[in-house]
């Protein structure tokens, strides 16, 4: 099949927009982290840096606690990501491989937290936690992101486990095998796509997320990332250097890692969805 | 199959114990906090009362309607037309569709920040190119205007979700089978016929599917307001969560951020009952 010129230079147009939209933001961001502060703060503003700088990123890395943060948040993020994986595997093998009194309500129950508005729990939660004594801890901000990513993972497992054939697992019941050794020898290497597409989800989702942690984590010792990059900026003054600098250190890693397992995530993601 | 009765439940368990630990409880908690004050003593509909009676709740719902009603709107409107784009055959589209992910995956927060740099109203970017191309005459205060504020920040919530809209597209048109363009092409149907008669019915299920999830995320989201106005300037970007917020951890009256919390529940769990109901059997996702 062979398209027309004219449609092949609109495809080519519209792509060549489609990548400019969504990249020209990260440009901007990688341009002004190397620049001084002169340069950002000039009229009009120039597009490239004429003498290069990397002062921004010193300052970012050895005069700021954004190398701590950025250890909460890698401790925070794979906790948070490793309990909900557990549970979810679970929780994901009974709903797809079991009938049980209750099993459409707990269904509909795993559903409503992803229904959940931050703002609607969010006191609550702050008080169950005061409560708890797990206020600027690392345990504590792992259990919210965990109630947070546990949802859609279950769900997207749940279809994931569905979609692996019985007779499979029924062979193996034959054979003598118990359910916990069927799961973790059988169901679970062949769900591997869905397994990266959960783990991606919950590990990207920590990552980023902001408003929690603003809430539950008072103190560097706990503070992620994101809440670093907030405190470049206060209300009457805003290092700009420093903050793109910072936000460059902070997407490099899930977008690396995000490409890295594109292909899976997006299979894992879509399969549940699009079945309808 | 099934083998014992309750075996399955043990599975389960574990998750919903946490989950009801965490976000039964705490809603139950809200509950009681929304008709008692501060020192625990019932008071009735008092706070419901007082949030409701607030001007600024108003405010705060038109803005939230506005938000993410035109949010919405874009992401749908632009992921699809991306998602149909990355469909096409053309050379480097598997790179263009790992790129067009991006903005998607990256930290709200940074989305944010890098965008309140472009918009600035002296050194950004955005007033320099639109100068340039002499649309505006004198730098425009985007983020400090009353009346470009909640457009540009919906310029920005849209450009950070449309990639999802536009993955989930392309995974739909995948789905589509060759048979039914072949013989729309066989009745000699142009592009856009195409578009309209095969891609769109076959997508209605994945976006009906979206919208309901983007509705949820549209009101979870409140990480680039907060960050980059906190519902400035004069509330003209106040939306109902942060609302809440700012009962809850600016002013201490968790009561009434309690009162506000339930009615924003209700209102959403009405809002996406109703939204299943009307398109029942596509919008449920996972259960088959």
């Amino acid at each position: 099949m062979s398209l027309s010129w004219t449609a092949r230079i609109t495809i080519l147009v519209a792509a060549v927009v489609l990548v400019f939209v969504c990249l020209f933001p990260f440009l901007w961001m990688a341009l002004s982290s190397i620049k001084t502060l002169r340069e950002l703060y000039t009229v009009p503003p120039v597009w490239f840096p004429e003498v290069p700088t990397l002062a921004n990123y010193m300052k970012v890395l050895f005069a700021s606690n954004i190398p701590r943060y950025f250890l909460n948040s890698a401790v925070i993020s794979l906790g948070s990501t490793a309990i909900a994986l557990a549970l979810a595997i679970f929780a994901s093998y009974g709903f797809a491989r079991f009938r049980f009194r209750g099993k459409a309500g707990l269904q509909a129950f795993v559903l409503v937290g992803q229904l959940l508005p931050t703002a609607a729990i969010i006191v609550p939660l702050f008080i169950t936690l005061r409560f708890l004594g797990l206020v600027n801890t690392y345990l504590g901000l792992i259990l919210i992101y965990t109630i947070i990513t546990l949802p859609l993972s279950v769900w997207m497992l749940t279809s994931y486990f569905r979609a692996i054939p019985v007779e499979l697992e029924e062979a193996a019941i034959i054979d003598g095998a118990g359910r916990i050794g069927i799961l973790f020898r059988i169901t679970l290497p062949l769900s591997l796509p869905g397994l990266v597409a959960i783990i991606v989800y919950a590990f990207v989702t920590t990552w980023n997320e902001f408003i929690f942690a603003l809430v539950f984590a008072q103190d560097y010792r706990v503070k992620t990332l994101p809440i670093g990059l907030a405190e470049f900026s206060t209300e009457f003054n805003t290092d700009w250097g420093a903050v793109m600098a910072a936000s460059v250190i902070m997407t490099l890693p899930v977008v690396i890692l995000f490409l890295a397992m594109q292909k899976l995530f997006v299979g894992g993601l879509t399969a549940g969805a699009v079945k309808g | 199959m099934s083998s014992g009765r309750e075996y399955g439940l043990l599975f389960v368990l574990p998750a919903i114990i946490v989950l009801a630990l965490l976000v039964a409880y705490p809603l139950a908690y809200t509950g009681l906090l929304s008709v008692t004050d501060d020192q625990g003593h019932y008071v009735g509909a008092a706070n419901y009362a007082a949030v409701i009676g607030a001007r600024v709740t108003t405010t705060a719902v038109w803005n939230t309607v506005y938000y993410v009603g035109a949010s919405i709107v874009l992401q749908i409107v632009l992921g699809t037309l991306a998602g149909v784009l990355l469909n096409q055959r053309f050379r480097g589209r598997a790179f263009v569709r790992s790129l067009t992910v991006i903005p998607w995956v990256i930290p709200g927060i940074v989305a944010a920040t890098t965008w309140a740099w472009m918009f600035h109203t002296e050194f950004g970017i955005i007033n320099y190119m639109l100068a340039s191309a002499h649309v505006i005459d004198a730098p425009v205060g985007w983020l400090t205007g009353r009346n470009t504020v909640m457009p540009a920040l919906i310029a920005i919530n849209a450009w950070k979700l449309f990639p999802f809209v536009a993955v989930m597209v392309l995974a739909g048109l995948q789905a589509v089978p060759n048979e039914l363009y072949e013989s729309a092409r066989i009745d000699g149907a142009g592009f856009w016929q195409e578009v309209r008669h095969v891609m769109l019915p076959q997508l209605r299920p994945v976006l009906t599917a979206i919208t309901l999830l983007l509705v949820i995320w549209g009101l979870n989201a409140i990480t680039i307001i907060y960050t980059i106005t906190r519902g400035g300037p004069a509330n003209r970007t106040l939306i109902t969560p942060i609302e809440i917020f700012r009962y809850a951890f600016e002013q201490f009256q968790f009561n009434q951020a309690a009162a506000l919390s339930v009615l924003f529940f209700a209102v959403t769990v009405g809002f996406v009952a109703a939204y299943i109901k009307l398109f029942a059997t596509t919008a449920e996702p996972g259960v088959r």
